[in-house]
């Protein structure tokens, strides 16, 4: 087999991509001519930058979605030739069914960039999103009441908020990478060979995936007590998929092994939670302040509603606008901390294909060979861009009207 | 005055919005002419494009708003062939403008000095000393007190009323040839309204300058202006002289537009409100021909529909013109098809009792480290009256007097420091909502004074009716609910595929609509309504305000109406309740109010509204000054600072005792120290001149 000359590779790659394409037509082509009937969606559509932004972020999730298909490769596999095979190159003696070229060269441990990209698109677009839900989780769960009831509880809150922005986030870093801290603690068992330890990355984590249970649990509670059948029913859902996620992922006890989750990724959520929930608490809480004087929120309370109804029903609704705007900013900010985690071998495990671990591990032979590192890099920056330009034309649209 | 050019001459104006989704006309085909010396009134209701009119005159239309037909001259000089220099000149020294809202015009970081001497020095480049004289001069005749210490104050440190006048100030001291005044005092109290409203007619014979004062008050209109324009929908519909258009209106809108509006000097069955029907038509959706087709009750198919109709001049009155094809058809002094509104049953049943309620809030200077400085502010001083089952009684006072507490006190949202208040027997004053069983909670609802603001975004209006139902206990089941709440929507009038539909899809009325539906919703006994109308324009006004009245009748509830419109209050109200300061001054029924004895603020009150009528002769009582802070309220009567009465009561005693309730008559009392021979002699202030 030949190496593909020229810039032959990136015309493969461009067809490699078939299935994002063909997706982002069937969605982009019908959002754009139905724009002026869909309010704030159709507004994307109506600025450049928008549209920029809009297809950015298409383009990473239906890659995403569609990885299987697009990757040429296994991931994690090595292959004959491909160390440190520049964009292009053949495989040595590829096996039948195998694709021949490594279409954006080879790595160090000659795993394919290419798959390596796209699969990586897959881990980011998992991790980043579900991160930041919590990082909101906590900070609408705290936020709302300081703003609305005001007073010490707010003073206190905010407080802490300031704390913790003022806490150094690189030590934060390093304190959660140091042995003692990650393995110390007492050990607690729930039965069986299983083993849990106390440590402060377990309890960050312990801590912090409580809350979405809680969020769920108290928006159904305060909306149905009215209609007892319905809340029953809707409560133990939650309840039931709350704790077995919360036994899953905070405390590594889940019989069916299905909500598991890596130490590594445990570090990742508890860190962006930790970093981001006191700039949602903030957000949230200015929010309510200025909702809270809305006549709507005073009919509320003199039909007697009680304060969570309130918050959850009748202020967070109208507070959506700047939420999602700040959300899509945050997704990005996500994916670049992901990235700087992944410095400090506070990431997933270092085989992993997510930008950051990728780059981190490229970067030692960038002076020599600098696409394992260069592509990568090209994703997560065209991503955070996507995102932001998403988000800023959301927020233009939303002050528009 | 024929030899001198008009100041301001508009002639087939057309001024379109460029928007995402289409071209939209705000104004269509607009002449106007302002006379030197000449204050001319531009009415309407919202959306009728008269903002849009002034911000052509100033070239200030933004980005996508453009000039796309006809002319406007100053002084003779087509202001389209200015370039941007020229217009900066014109701007600020020649014409000068006023906008509603007086905080928003003035600099927060600036002293009110700075501020006012930045004019003459950038458009006449004259020396600071001499612009701060000149400034000093202006806030003198602006009659602010203490001139000097207003200069160096800063906007936030002035009252409401005061921060209007330097606004006034400010426009004058480039000694400007045209004042334009959007809606100046619409964010003002009633009695600050009335004595800056005096203010500017007083400075505009003073300095001589042409006003075009921009209003939906018809009654501001009639006091300040010389001639008047009325406009519906992006059109001039009518405009003549003042006295001329008022006695004499020849376009269907104006004449409904008098109708749909109260009077204080005529009580309901000899002026009954009408409604206007129907709503505003969107710019996109207006209709062929005239605008006001549609909803006008002389619309003849053919002749009205047809094609875009042109402005005639009467034959009589060569300066009276209306925008009408058939004027010269219609009985414009047919009587008025008098509807008489059965008599509302008031019963003996008290529905609620308020007996010496008193509520009390402490303020702390520093709430971390203060402490020992707390200030009381008393919001609500021993009220007590009783309300009847289908009654209405009115609460009227300015912004402060605690009308909004008492309120909250009622609603359980606040509970009160002393006293009793009872709702068919039970007590309520100290139980908070959170309290209170469902039936009282739906037995005291209330109707809220913003209609863009009382429905939440978020949820489709039956929702939010079905909510309400809900937390009431209405209804067994989601069906039961549901048939509820569409008969609700019934009661207000609003067709039941508006469930479904967001609120922002309401109209301004409607969605008022739905808030009295929810109000309702819990077969409330008393309603509390927070000026349910002001915020809407005066053609839905009328509608909602009889809708309010009709489920009350039907309903026998107890209607709590509070306002500052006194032209509704006396049109809808069976008994007043007069509030200043926490302190109810007066209370009566509605003929002993509007008669005298009066209290001095009652009477006051009554002068500083104004009335669209010729025919009614209102005495001039102008209140100096601004009402007392609430934290700091002057010793003695609550009143004694403004009261003109005062020199009448011997010994100073005004200023050292708060004054007894003194009972003139069967359920009348005044809180006031005058003699009942001199509350006798007070003369009425209205009088309504014989034909």
């Amino acid at each position: 087999m030949e190496n593909l000359a020229g810039l032959d590779h990136l015309l493969k790659i461009t067809i490699r991509f078939w299935p994002v394409w063909v997706a982002m037509a069937i969605v982009m082509i019908p959002s754009f001519s139905t724009r002026r009937n869909t309010g704030l969606y159709g507004q994307i559509f109506e600025s450049r930058i928008g549209v920029i932004g809009f297809s950015l972020v298409s383009f990473w999730v239906f890659t995403a979605i569609f990885a299987d298909v697009i990757m040429t490769h296994d991931p994690y596999a090595t292959w004959g030739g491909l160390k440190n095979a520049l964009p292009g190159s053949a495989l040595r003696a590829p096996a039948e069914g195998i694709y021949p070229h490594a279409l954006l060269g080879g790595d160090n441990l000659a795993r394919d960039v290419f798959s390596r990209v796209v699969e990586g698109s897959r881990i980011v677009l998992t991790i980043s999103p579900i991160a930041t839900l919590f990082a909101f989780m906590v900070g609408i769960t705290l936020g709302l009441p300081a703003g609305y009831f005001g007073g010490r509880m707010d003073t206190a809150l905010t407080f802490i908020s300031n704390l913790i922005i003022a806490f150094p986030v690189i030590l934060l870093f390093y304190l959660l990478v140091t042995p003692e801290i990650r393995s110390g603690g007492p050990a607690f068992s729930f039965g069986g060979d299983h083993v849990w330890r106390a440590s402060v990355p377990n309890l960050l984590a312990a801590l912090i995936f409580i809350f979405p249970t809680i969020f769920f649990c108290t928006l159904w509670q305060s909306r149905f007590y009215v209609r007892p059948k319905l809340r029953n029913i809707l409560i133990a859902v939650t309840l039931v998929i709350g704790i077995w996620g919360y036994l899953g992922t905070a405390f590594d006890y889940d019989p069916t092994g299905l909500l598991l989750i890596e130490p590594g990724l445990k570090n990742i959520f508890a860190i962006v939670a930790i970093v981001g929930a006191p700039a949602k608490f903030r957000i949230v809480r200015g929010l309510t302040l200025d909702i809270k004087t809305r006549d709507y929120v005073a009919a509320a309370q003199t039909r007697g509603e009680r304060p969570w109804y309130i918050m959850l029903w009748e202020i967070l609704p109208n507070a959506r606008g700047p939420l999602i705007v700040d959300f899509c900013l945050r997704i990005g900010y996500t994916a670049i901390l992901l990235g700087a985690l992944g410095f400090f071998g506070l990431g997933l495990t270092p085989e992993s294909a997510d930008w950051g671990s990728t780059i981190n591990e490229a970067r030692r032979l960038l002076a020599l060979y600098s696409h394992p590192a260069l592509y990568p890099a090209l994703a997560l920056m065209t991503l955070v861009l996507g995102l932001n330009l998403l988000g800023d034309s959301l927020r233009e649209a939303s002050q528009k009207d | 005055m024929t030899n001198t050019p008009p100041v301001l001459e508009i002639d087939k104006l057309s001024i379109s919005f460029l928007t995402r989704l289409r071209q939209i006309d705000a104004v269509m085909d607009f002449s106007v002419t302002v006379n030197p010396g000449e204050a001319v009134g531009l009415v309407g209701e919202s959306g009728c494009g008269k903002s849009t009119v002034a911000l052509g005159v100033m070239r200030d239309l933004g980005g996508n708003g453009k000039i796309i037909g006809g002319s406007i001259k100053f002084k003779g000089r087509e202001m389209a062939d200015m370039n941007d220099d020229e217009l900066r000149q014109v701007r600020g020294r020649d014409i000068a403008m006023i906008y509603q809202e007086p905080m928003a015009s003035l600099n927060p970081a600036m002293t009110i000095g700075a501020q006012l001497m930045e004019v003459p020095q950038y458009h006449e480049q004259i020396s600071a000393a001499e612009a701060r004289a000149r400034a000093l001069e202006v806030v003198r005749d602006v009659k602010l007190p203490d001139p000097e210490r207003v200069l160096n104050a800063y906007p936030h440190q002035l009252s409401g009323g005061q921060q209007q006048r330097i606004v006034i100030a400010m426009a004058l001291m480039a000694k400007p040839s045209l004042l334009i005044l959007d809606e100046p005092t619409t964010a003002l109290d009633v009695t600050v309204e009335a004595a800056v409203i005096k203010l500017v007619k007083e400075l505009g014979q003073k300095y001589g300058t042409s006003m075009l004062f921009i209003s939906h008050n018809l009654g501001l209109v009639m006091e300040t202006c010389d001639r008047i324009c009325v406009m519906y929908s992006g059109e001039a519909v009518e405009r003549g002289p003042i006295k001329d258009v008022f006695e004499n209106m020849h376009h269907p809108y104006t004449q409904a537009l008098f109708r749909a509006i109260p009077v204080p000097g005529a009580d309901k069955n000899v002026q009954p409100l009408i409604a206007i029907p129907g709503n505003f038509p969107l710019p996109h959706q207006r209709p062929n021909g005239c605008n006001f087709g549609p909803r006008c009750n002389y619309f003849e198919a053919g002749t009205c529909d047809a094609n875009p109709i042109e402005m005639a001049t009467l034959p009589d009155n060569p300066r009276h013109q209306t925008r009408c094809n058939r004027f010269a058809d219609i009985d414009w002094n047919a009587p008025v098809e008098a509807k008489v509104a059965p008599a509302v049953a008031v019963s003996d049943k008290v529905t609620l009792r308020v007996e010496g309620l008193r509520k009390y809030y402490d303020v702390a200077a520093n709430a971390l480290f203060g402490g020992r400085s707390t200030k009381v502010v008393k919001a609500n001083e021993t009220l007590s009256f009783d309300a009847h089952a289908g009654e209405t009684l009115a609460i009227v006072g300015e912004s402060g007097c605690g009308k909004s507490t008492l309120a909250k006190v009622l609603m359980g949202l606040e509970t009160a420091t002393e006293g009793n208040v009872s709702l068919n027997g039970k007590a309520l004053a100290n139980v908070p909502i959170q309290d209170r069983d469902a039936t009282t909670v739906g037995g005291v609802q209330m109707v809220f004074q913003n209609p863009f603001d009382t429905l939440n975004p978020s949820m489709t209006v039956g929702r939010q009716i079905m909510r309400a139902l809900e937390i009431f206990g209405i209804g067994d089941n989601e069906v039961a609910r549901r048939e509820r709440m569409f008969e609700l929507l019934d009661l207000v009038k609003l067709p039941r595929a508006f469930s479904d539909r967001s609120p922002r899809q309401l109209s301004g009325g409607q969605k008022q609509r739905v808030g009295i539906a929810r109000a309702f919703a819990g077969n409330a006994k008393l309603v509390v309504a927070d000026e349910p109308v002001s915020a809407l324009d005066v053609s839905v006004q009328a509608a909602v305000t009889e809708l309010l009245m009709d489920i009350q009748r039907k309903n026998k509830t107890t209607l709590l109406f509070i306002s500052h419109d006194l032209s509704i209050v006396r049109y809808l109200s069976d008994r007043i309740l007069v509030m200043y300061l926490g302190h109810v001054v007066e209370m009566g029924t509605t003929e002993q109010v509007f008669q005298p004895p009066y209290h001095p603020y009652t009477e006051a009150l009554l002068a500083a509204a104004p009335i669209a009528d010729t025919r009614v002769d209102k005495r001039e009582v102008v209140l100096e000054g601004d009402i007392p802070s609430a934290m700091n309220p002057p010793s003695g009567c609550p009143f004694q600072t403004r009261c003109k009465w005062k020199p009448k009561v011997e010994g100073a005693l005004c200023e050292r005792e708060v004054p007894p309730i003194q009972i003139l008559a069967d359920g009348h009392q005044i809180k006031c120290h005058l003699d009942a021979d001199t509350l006798n002699d007070m003369a009425p202030v209205f009088s309504i001149a014989a034909e």
